[in-house]
């Protein structure tokens, strides 16, 4: 594969370069006095970071309904902010026209809430303290797309500690052509592979009400998803839930009911909306108050049913999402 | 009917496709064929109408099981609606397969024609979720 070797300040260099562009945006991290952040960089680049080593919030979910109106933007985020981004693109969310997306090589988070002041900001540093999975976050922990091999660029780290640039579609060559020296053959073996594949999910309702039991309805998991992005969410308000005599029918029929209402239908609709599009980020269960392993159900469930089809989301601009295609002759035994 | 208290407390929701399974009912209901009092049909426009989250609804409120039902692939009125609906109900399938739950829906393809096909789609579906049921109960 072609790429560009980066050392110390050149990508600083490529994209300062971007920026004496009126118009032109970079949307990264900003090392700020004592946490990372995003920020959308204009004019130059200040405190900026390659990497985040904690996780608040999918960066694809300020990107919603941003349209770019001749100004560039260059993204430069992780791999699952970057997939997320292309699935809102396939989702007519985002015109991509204008948007160079570069994914940079995750080394995993951990999560914002319980962020300490020893996590080290150097890459080689950071890339031994996270060599113990146990001290991710769970969803960096059993993600197996850590690699920024998505977008219109990566930038990834070898095994030796260099970072290399490499463009994969054409936006991802004006991107190269940004930073200094000669494109040469970047090494095949990247420090971050592909990890293997986990066996299928498997849960019942018991366990799922038992961990879905605090649910306090506060909604912020939809919020937070940068792929839920209906406007007119049928849970909005409570018109989809029973009220009234319809509300004691369900009593009378199901034999209780658990409150606030309607948590369990929530979620599994909102599992099942999702369920194609999903990155497994894990910011439902980063924005969720009572701490519910979301990421386990919505990973899970999302994996399976991606798996049917063949798919994975975010991967590429062309594939299409399945819910929106088919084929004639498929399905077979999906029929009673 | 004569049937005992369990009978009449199964319940089955059916999205039925208003060009052909709503049409196979009516006509077996015509031909004064008999099915299950508690099949409960919907009538939808297409079989592609039914978002999944009306299936999770029905069976979180209290429904015993729920079947979709529409034309045969390429019969569709809609040309392709029912396509769509094999991959959203096939993948809802391997979603409640994933809770454990998977004998709860079904998707059957009836055409206007075939009211027998219908009425032993319906009668097999809901002796199955009875038994399935009794079973757990003596358990």
């Amino acid at each position: 594969m072609q790429g560009k070797q980066i050392n110390n300040g050149k990508i600083e260099n490529a994209l300062n370069r971007f920026l004496e562009v009126e118009k032109h945006l970079v949307l990264g991290f900003e090392k700020g006095a004592d946490d990372i952040g995003h920020r959308i960089f204009k004019g130059n680049l200040d405190h900026f970071s390659l990497i985040n080593t904690s996780f608040g919030i999918n960066g694809a979910l300020y990107l919603r309904r941003l349209f770019a109106k001749g100004t560039k933007i260059m993204l430069i985020l992780r791999p699952c902010e970057i997939r997320a981004y292309i699935e809102l693109v396939k989702l007519t969310q985002i015109e991509c026209e204008d948007i160079i997306a570069v994914s940079v090589d995750c080394f995993g988070a951990v999560s914002s809430k319980e962020k300490t002041d020893d996590i080290p900001t150097e890459v080689a540093q950071i890339k031994d303290y996270f060599k113990e999975p146990e001290k991710m976050r769970w969803a960096c922990r059993v993600c197996s797309e850590r690699r920024g091999v998505v977008g219109d660029a990566g930038i990834r780290l070898d095994k030796n500690g260099f970072m290399w640039a490499s463009p994969y579609t054409e936006k991802g060559e004006t991107f190269l052509s940004l930073i200094e020296g000669e494109a040469g053959d970047a090494p095949a073996e990247m420090s971050i592979n592909a990890t293997v594949k986990t066996e299928k999910f498997r849960t019942d309702m018991e366990e799922f009400s038992k961990d879905f039991l605090k649910c306090i309805m506060c909604k912020n998991c939809r919020d937070m998803c940068p792929v839920c992005y209906c406007i007119d969410c049928v849970f909005n308000g409570d018109e989809y839930l029973p009220k009234g005599d319809a509300f004691l029918n369900k009593i009378l029929r199901t034999g209780s009911a658990a409150m606030p209402q309607g948590k369990e239908l929530f979620h599994l609709i909102r599992m099942f909306h999702v369920s194609q599009t999903c990155v497994g980020c894990g910011a439902c269960e980063e924005a969720c108050p009572q701490g519910i392993p979301l990421t386990k159900y919505f990973k899970g469930i999302s994996e399976r049913l991606q798996g049917m089809f063949a798919y994975m989301s975010g991967k590429s601009f062309d594939e299409e999402i399945p819910y929106l295609t088919f084929l004639e002759d498929e399905l077979k035994d999906a029929e009673d | 009917m004569s049937e005992d208290k369990t009978d009449k407390n199964q319940e089955i929701i059916g999205f039925a496709c208003s060009f052909c399974t709503f049409k196979a009912s009516e006509m077996a209901g015509s031909l004064r064929m008999k099915y299950p009092d508690g099949v409960r049909l919907v009538q939808v426009p297409c079989s592609s109408r039914v978002d999944p989250a009306f299936v999770i609804k029905s069976i979180l409120e209290g429904a015993d099981g729920a079947f979709v039902a529409g034309c045969h692939p390429g019969d569709c009125h809609f040309i392709k609606g029912n396509y769509f609906t094999r991959r959203k109900i096939a993948a809802l399938k391997e979603m409640f397969d994933a809770f454990s739950m998977k004998d709860k829906l079904r998707l059957f393809w009836v055409s206007a024609a075939e009211a027998r096909r219908f009425v032993e789609k319906v009668t097999g579906m809901y002796n199955e979720i009875k038994e399935k049921k009794n079973a757990g109960k003596t358990n």
